[in-house]
């Protein structure tokens, strides 16, 4: 039996080696298919690795309460955006009144923001990409911000709304290369603000969102310069990991009171979870993990009509040596077990090579693009099945025509 | 008897018309006969050997091998007796191409299912018997044309099977060459093997022991080769 399979898979290996380029040629499908499906696999598995992570290092204890929906949505899932609109905004009042009327609470942040502004100094000046974040004193406690060096921004300085700054280590180091930027000037449209502080690296969130071409300036400063009537999004930390549900309950108990929430109608605000954001990430990237696989069934069912065209023609080509190998005693499976097992490590080798160029791609993005790429064990071992499957399909029917051969017409055949 | 054909029969039906390869023959060829068949092209040698070596079925008429009846066998059961009683020398050697001597001289091992050890063993053995023990890594591609026949030979000879059967072994190879051949059948005739050998030389049947003629499908001559090899036909 072992001997047998040593035999065919000998034959099999000849096969490839007698026609490499050919057979290589036929096998893109399969190799395409498999190499997309690895591609996409480490991409979205180091993304889930990444956002499981980063979520995690925001602290456990920490919900946040929003007037829009938090996390990732495909399509728009059936949430009426226009009823959400005109919701009332959350204002730092609301973050005050939770902070001291909830015995389960720590403590809360207030955070407003504003994307794609520019930051100068008299020598240079950031993207128009930079992130600018208004916040509470308690901000980088509750958001996992340390700071590298200098300070954050005090009690005092919040309540004065003073122009001080705590920059993101990207935006320092674009604005000041060579210089410490504690105790530096820097403006945003054309205000100025002191420098107080350089916050610790933290990379991307999911490899998408920079976390650390921001800036952070006090809430009253920010709703100064930006306008009075922003809403704010609120952190809480309850005290600890047993006390978020009750510290959530509080919260949410002490939102709809202060927003008139009739006892039978819906909360007018979000109440979210790092958990419940990564969850609803970890559903997106299944739907992707689908549609992927749908495009790499599609490119296999290709993959498998190369392997039944060459399987044919190799069996066309080979009718001679078919025709000897029966009539020197070969019976019908073991030829029939020949071409099936010559189909099956051909687009085992595609399958193979699609999942070296997988992983190469993969390293490839984590190099140039820096993105966070992890292949999973589980969609190599289902490559290598899938590959495998379709040669065998694909190969049955060729192999059957071989198996079916008369010997004396095969050998008469050139 | 090695071999009893009792009214064997095999038509073809060609565009509605039916011709007769082979047309009520009878014979018995004991075991460590040497016997030549003989006749004009189209006289049915091919399909004779066809039947006797079990690579065709006949139309009608009884064929037992060794004492077997073959002719109710189904083709896996013939692939069977095909591998273990018959050693087949092909007109055009029908060797693989890209296998060596020695791979193709295993091959009808392979498929008894022989240890891949063991196979190698005998395969040398076989070789050694048509002296080409220094040609065993050669491909077919590599060798001349009479030591291609020789390795069909020595594939023929490794199963030790009951009979060997040969069409026009000689047919390819210029006169040395296949005189060369013809010493080795001389050679393995004293050895005890049996041998049917198909041909349309009256020289070489001259040689065999035995011969039969066949003529549109009948046996027309059975007697010492000397004699059945120039029956009517015009002595050079
Ligand atoms: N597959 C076939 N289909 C139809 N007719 C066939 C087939 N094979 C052989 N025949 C016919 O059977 C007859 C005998 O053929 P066979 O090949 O046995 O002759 P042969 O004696 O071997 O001739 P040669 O010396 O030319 O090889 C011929 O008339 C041939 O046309
Ligand atoms: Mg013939």
């Amino acid at each position: 039996m072992i001997g047998v399979l040593v035999d065919n898979l000998r034959l099999a290996f000849g096969t490839f080696l007698a026609h490499p380029l050919r057979t290589l040629l036929t096998l893109l499908g399969i190799v395409i298919g498999v190499a997309t499906v690895m591609t996409m696999m480490a991409l979205l598995e180091g993304l889930r690795m990444k956002v499981n992570k980063d979520f995690g290092q925001l602290g456990a204890n920490v919900f946040r309460i929003d007037k829009w929906p938090q996390g990732f949505r495909f399509g728009g899932g059936g949430i009426d955006w226009n009823k959400i609109s005109r919701r009332k905004r959350l204002t730092v009042e609301d973050k005050v009144a939770i902070s001291e009327q909830c015995p389960s609470v720590l403590r809360t942040s207030a955070s407003s923001w504003q994307p794609g502004e520019v930051l100068r100094t008299a020598m240079s000046e950031t993207g128009r990409d930079v992130f600018v974040i208004g916040a509470t004193v308690e901000y980088p406690e509750t958001s996992g911000i340390t700071i590298a060096s200098g300070r954050a921004f005090n009690e005092g300085e919040e309540v004065d709304g003073r122009r001080v700054a705590v920059l993101g280590p990207d935006v320092a180091d674009k604005l000041f290369p060579s210089l410490d930027p504690v105790g530096q000037t820097v403006r945003i449209r054309g205000r100025p603000y002191t420098v107080v502080g350089v916050m610790e690296r933290r990379g991307k969130v999911m490899g998408l969102f920079n976390m650390d071409n921001q800036v952070l300036v006090p809430m009253s400063t920010f709703l100064g310069q930006f306008g009075l009537r922003r809403g704010v999004s609120i952190s809480v930390e309850a005290l600890d990991q047993s006390g978020v549900a009750a510290a959530m309950d509080e919260a949410t108990r002490l939102m709809r009171q202060r927003r008139d929430v009739g006892p039978t109608a819906d909360n007018d605000f979000e109440v979210s979870t790092n958990e419940t954001m990564a969850k609803s990430l970890n559903e997106l990237s299944n739907v992707v993990t689908a549609a992927t696989f749908g495009v790499c069934i599609l490119s296999l069912l290709v993959g498998g009509i190369g392997i039944l065209n060459i399987m044919l023609v190799s069996v066309t080509e080979r009718t001679r040596e078919i025709g000897i190998r029966k009539a020197l005693g070969a019976k019908k499976h073991r030829i029939l077990l020949q071409f099936a097992t010559e189909a099956v490590v051909l687009s085992l080798v595609g399958g193979v090579l699609g999942i070296a160029i997988g992983f190469g791609l993969a390293a490839l993005g984590r190099w140039t693009f820096g993105l966070y790429t992890a292949v999973p064990v589980w969609a190599v071992a289902v490559s290598l099945l899938m590959s495998s499957g379709v040669g065998l399909v694909f190969g049955i029917y060729p192999a059957a025509r071989a198996a079916k051969l008369d010997p004396i017409e095969a050998m008469r055949a050139e | 008897m090695l071999i009893e054909l009792k009214d064997i029969r095999r038509e073809y039906t060609v565009g509605g018309e039916v011709v007769r390869a082979l047309d009520g023959v009878s014979i018995g060829i004991a075991k460590g006969e040497w016997v030549a068949i003989i006749g004009q092209s189209g006289s049915g040698k091919s399909t004779l050997m066809n039947v006797i070596g079990c690579l065709d079925t006949p139309t009608s008429g009884s064929y037992r091998l060794n004492g077997k009846d073959v002719a109710r066998m189904d083709d896996d059961e013939l692939a069977g007796i095909r591998n273990r009683e018959i050693g087949f020398i092909f007109q055009n050697f029908q060797l693989l191409p890209r296998e060596t001597s020695l791979a193709n001289v295993e091959l009808p091992l392979v498929y008894r299912g022989v240890s891949a050890r063991e196979r190698r063993a005998r395969a040398i053995d076989a070789l050694k018997k048509v002296r080409l023990e220094n040609r065993m890594t050669h491909k077919p591609t590599e060798l001349s044309g009479g030591q291609r026949q020789r390795v069909a030979i020595a594939r023929a000879l490794a199963g030790e099977p009951s009979l060997l059967l040969a069409d026009e072994p000689t047919g390819n190879l210029d006169s040395a060459t296949g005189e060369e051949i013809v010493r080795l059948f001389e050679e393995l005739h004293q050895a005890g093997h049996t041998l049917v050998l198909v041909t349309h030389e009256p020289r070489l049947a001259a040689r065999c022991p035995r011969a039969i003629r066949l003529s549109d499908g009948q046996v027309v001559g059975d007697g010492p080769g000397a004699e059945v090899a120039w029956q009517g036909v015009a002595r050079p």
